[in-house]
């Protein structure tokens, strides 16, 4: 009698360790986004102001910016704060390279993506908007001559956007820094009557 | 009586306290335990949705708008920027088509069938994702700038030393992963049925 409740006194407190276990291991997963999130933004800050692109470093031995990225590829990042005003983003797209853009919260994750194929007429043009700005904006749109523009609503008001390009030769790689550094982002302030 | 009393007094402080000392230490162990297994599990690298095809593991890496919450700790703990879905689609290689892990010394080739895509690059990384400085100055592969036989079919040689054709210079002692990244490709997820005989197979060679 005395063993088995030995026994199951062992095996509760076994049990207990593990239910403490998985409350820690499922609270540390879920916070790490947010301890991180300051990290990520914070670097990305140090790089550009709202509204400015600013190349990334090259991904080469030594200065990667970010682990597990594309040798093949050149990186600039735009950062946005739509408190500000809207962000414009311009790209022009050449039919046989590869250009992407992501569009990403504070914290890196991407809300919208795209890459060079839905460019209409070779370029993109897109306008990142808080839903206030948006529904201004809309109000003052011509029925008639509706705006090639693609409007997204960021999430929040903060973020950034990354614009990728591929060096698909390595006597390319100049070229894909100059189409990457191309792409053109301003705050345009929404006028507010 | 009041002697026997007193004993049971005793007795019941000292499990008292004693139950108390086991709780404290269910918790302490219990949250040491839950660090480490989350340690383990972020470092390893493998989110819920990894699907496999051949030697080659789906990249949990990838962004996507909808992504669980180990991908999203996983991302922050490494500080990457993963590109999303719709921008290149990954997928890595820790070991050779027959399940051994790779080792530097061996040499190694990477042929086969390729899914269809506008680009893919394929990098040579250490495990935590950092590029591995070599003399030869080349850390990967595009899609455009392989040797190629007259059939389009490719191979990539992977040794230490220097080979002819398709040259990914190995590191002369640390560890190496392989990352394959579909640019602008027609696998729309990575659920794409995907089976090892449209990726590229990885085959060891001599070793030492």
């Amino acid at each position: 009698m005395n063993q088995i409740n030995r026994f199951l006194a062992a095996l509760l407190w076994i049990l207990g360790v593990l239910v403490v276990a998985g409350i820690t291991h499922i609270i540390a997963i879920f916070a790490m986004p947010k301890l991180a999130a300051q990290d990520i933004y914070a670097r990305i800050s140090d790089l550009a102001k709202p509204g400015q692109t600013a190349l990334l470093p090259a991904a080469r031995p030594g200065t990667q910016f970010m682990p597990f990225a594309d040798p093949a590829l050149a990186q600039a990042v735009c950062p946005f704060d739509l408190s500000q005003g809207s962000l414009r983003l311009h790209a022009d797209v050449e039919a046989d390279k590869l250009l992407t853009l992501s569009f990403r919260n504070s914290a890196g994750q991407v809300f919208y993506s795209m890459s060079g194929l839905a460019a209409q007429q070779g370029k993109i043009d897109v306008v990142l908007l808080t839903p206030a700005q948006l529904e201004i904006v809309e109000a003052d749109d011509d029925e008639d001559n509706p705006s090639q523009d693609l409007r997204l609503i960021a999430p929040d008001s903060k973020g950034f956007v990354i614009v990728s390009a591929l060096a698909a030769l390595p006597g390319e790689k100049a070229d894909a820094t100059e189409r990457v550094k191309a792409v053109s982002c301003a705050v345009e302030q929404v006028a507010e009557d | 009586m009041s002697f026997g009393a007193s004993i049971a007094m005793k007795k019941a402080q000292w499990a008292h306290g004693r139950i108390w000392g086991k709780f404290l230490a269910a918790g302490a162990l219990g949250i040491l335990l839950g660090i480490f297994v989350t340690l383990i599990e972020i470092q390893r690298g493998n989110g819920f949705s990894a699907i496999e095809a051949g030697p080659w593991t789906g990249w949990p890496r990838s962004e996507a708008s909808e992504i669980d919450p180990y991908t999203r700790a996983i991302l922050a703990y490494s500080g990457e920027i993963a590109l999303s879905e719709s921008e290149a689609i990954g997928f890595v290689a820790y070991g050779d088509s027959d399940g051994a892990p790779f080792d530097c010394a061996c040499d190694y080739l990477v042929k086969g069938g390729i899914p269809p895509a506008r680009f893919w690059t394929l990098t040579l990384l250490s495990p935590g994702g950092d590029l591995i400085a070599n003399k030869a100055d080349r850390q990967g592969f595009t899609s455009s700038e392989l040797l190629r036989a007259n059939n389009g079919q490719f191979a990539i040689a992977l040794s230490r030393h220097a080979r002819p054709g398709n040259w990914l210079p190995l590191p002369l002692t640390s560890k190496f992963i392989l990352v394959l990244r579909f640019y602008d490709s027609e696998l729309s997820a990575p659920a794409a049925a995907l089976d090892a005989a449209h990726m590229p197979a990885i085959i060891k060679g001599r070793c030492g």
